[in-house]
């Protein structure tokens, strides 16, 4: 049997085929192999770019081989590694009895990492999913977003060692098997929905209706609904604890310039809101051919612009007691980029303030020192992909880079 | 701890991971994130070898870091294998077209989990382009199943037959 991965790129590939030459003109005329998902849009004078995404080592490194000690906190914090060797780990979730989920992306796995008083066990719970990149959990129950469908594990915690079988809440997610962008970040809303994203299915074209969304089901009945529009890839959301808005970081296209787009913080105050995509970018720099004949004044603006492709993922309110007063209610963010820039940056957790009209006063880095030299190919050491806020108030950050968990903490 | 490790694999991938052998691929001087990715390929049974899928699925992650860091580590011996001047005058051009180039770099000399082609053996070549072209060779990211649509059977031959006696530096 072929491998999932494989399978679910026949389709793409038969589309992509007949998108760019049936293979008898391809023996005549040689015309150029379609290009990979992430290389869509590069114009011809990039060509010769060496620019390219990096891949995780699949097989995780131990910390010990890392350089740890480079890690930057302000003064008064601490970061630690919580636990390593849980490879490419991804999004976080934790359990209602303290359990901490942990999802992968191009692998296949959920894992389960189990605090036994300081000591920590990582289970594998789950395997052989299909870009198991979304988890959340509620109320005793792990729902899984794949690629496809989202199902729910209820009762999770009292079977770690025998998880029970998922049950699906909605399938056909992704009924054309799109190429790129095809990972789901998940998160439970204050409603009891399930809210996800649908990427764009390349870097930029024009996305059908239910692309470059953030959408919701409710796990009750299993109806789903299109929450926000224009949305090119969202794969980190959470709510304001005081007003129940829905914020979202958002990556911008790539192939446009070092310094433009930048990645976007945005805010959803209602249902039916356009982000921009594939019309305008950053909130004002309309798409040099999707734009044509639009106006960046239709699209809901960012509240702040990130920084260009630092590929913003994983973000949480902070609603711990452990940091100081001011961090009451700011955002946390995980930069896992740049690969579309000549110098890189990002490449850290990022902090923003806001005022109690939700305005930004402050947004700075918060954890740095995975970025060694922005010129260098890989320029960096390690990833942040998401973060968690524990039950102590300490936050948890995750690195698919080298599948380390970190552990920040003040005293 | 690499080379220890390591002795198991030169029977079949030579010495120092330098094959003689045309069906078989070198490992010497390959990255190492491409090395552990595709010993991880076929431990989790994605990747599919009589040989290879019972040595992997007993490899812990630590074994097969120490394997990948082990045969980064050796030096490529020069190519064995004589192409053809006609194919040696018309790859290049293939190269570029076919995208080979922006991952594998100009040289083709692989980085990061992309591995060198320069100098790599001919059969093994000509199986992988033909795997992927098939849809049944793992693919991490599904870039090389995507590229590997476009090539003729042709195009395969003359690739490969350059690819494998190109000189690695």
């Amino acid at each position: 049997m072929a491998p999932v991965s494989i399978r679910v790129l026949i389709a793409f590939l038969l589309i992509a085929a007949g998108l760019v030459a049936p293979a008898a003109v391809l023996a005549q005329q040689a015309p150029p192999a379609a290009p990979p998902a992430w290389q869509q849009g590069r114009a011809t004078e990039q060509s010769s770019s060496t620019l390219h995404p990096f891949v995780p080592q699949m097989t995780g490194r131990p910390a010990s081989e890392l350089p740890i000690d480079k890690l930057k906190v302000p003064a008064g914090f601490k970061v630690e590694v919580w636990v390593d060797g849980v490879p490419e780990a991804r999004s976080l979730a934790l359990g209602d009895k303290g359990t901490v989920f942990v999802s992968n992306r191009l692998a296949k796995n959920v894992y389960a990492i189990v605090d036994h008083g300081g000591q920590r066990e990582v289970k594998v719970i789950l395997k052989g999913l299909n870009a198991p990149n979304g988890i959340a959990f509620g109320k005793g129950t792990l729902y899984v977003a794949e690629r496809n469908r989202i199902t729910r594990y209820d009762g999770i915690e009292d079977r770690l060692d025998n998880p029970p079988e998922g049950k699906v809440v909605v399938d056909g997610l992704d009924p054309q098997t799109q190429p790129g962008h095809f990972w789901k970040f998940l998160a439970l809303g204050p409603d009891g929905k399930l809210y996800y994203n649908v990427g764009s299915p390349q870097n930029i074209t024009m996305p059908a209706y239910f692309q470059a969304t953030i959408s919701r089901v409710d796990p009750q009945t299993g109806v789903v609904e299109t929450y926000a529009q224009g949305v090119r890839n969202s794969v980190g959301f959470d709510w304001h604890p005081r007003t129940q808005e829905l914020w979202f970081t958002d990556n911008g296209r790539d192939w446009m310039d070092d310094e433009i787009p930048a990645d976007k913080l945005n805010v959803a105050k209602h249902k039916g809101e356009n982000f921009g995509f594939p019309y305008c970018h950053q909130g004002d720099t309309l798409d040099p051919e999707y734009g044509k004949n639009r106006s960046c004044a239709e699209f809901t603006p960012p509240v702040l612009k990130l920084g260009a492709h630092v590929a913003p993922l994983g973000m949480r309110f902070y609603t711990g007691k452990m940091f100081p007063a001011e961090y009451k209610d700011n955002i946390f963010i995980a930069r896992h980029g740049s690969w579309d820039r000549s110098v890189k940056q990002g490449y850290d957790v990022f902090r923003v303030a806001l005022d109690d009209t939700g305005k930004v006063v402050k947004a700075e880095p918060f954890l740095t020192g995975f970025l060694v030299d922005a010129k260098a190919d890989p320029p960096m050491w390690g990833r942040p992909v998401d973060v968690l806020v524990m039950k102590d108030g300490a936050l948890l950050v995750s690195d698919d880079y080298n599948g380390i968990i970190y552990r920040v903490s003040y005293k | 701890m690499g080379r220890q490790k390591a002795q198991v694999c030169l029977a079949c991938h030579g010495p120092a991971g330098n094959s003689t052998n045309p069906v078989m691929p070198s490992l010497a001087g390959q990255p190492a994130q491409f090395i552990a990715t595709e010993l991880y390929q076929f431990h989790e049974g994605n990747r599919k070898d009589p040989q290879m899928t019972p040595i992997a699925a007993n490899l812990s992650n630590a074994d097969m870091n120490d394997l990948a860091a082990y045969f980064s580590a050796q030096k490529s011996a020069p190519p064995l294998h004589i192409t053809d001047p006609a194919n040696a005058a018309v790859a290049p051009k293939l190269a570029q077209q076919f995208n080979c180039v922006q991952c594998h770099g100009s040289a083709l000399l692989g980085q990061q989990h992309i591995p060198r082609l320069a100098g790599q053996q001919y059969e093994y070549l000509k199986t992988q382009l033909h795997g992927f072209k098939a849809q049944t060779r793992a693919d991490i990211d599904g870039n090389m199943t995507m590229a590997a649509q476009a090539l003729t059977d042709k195009e395969i031959d003359i690739l490969a037959d350059y690819l494998a006696g190109l000189g690695a530096s």
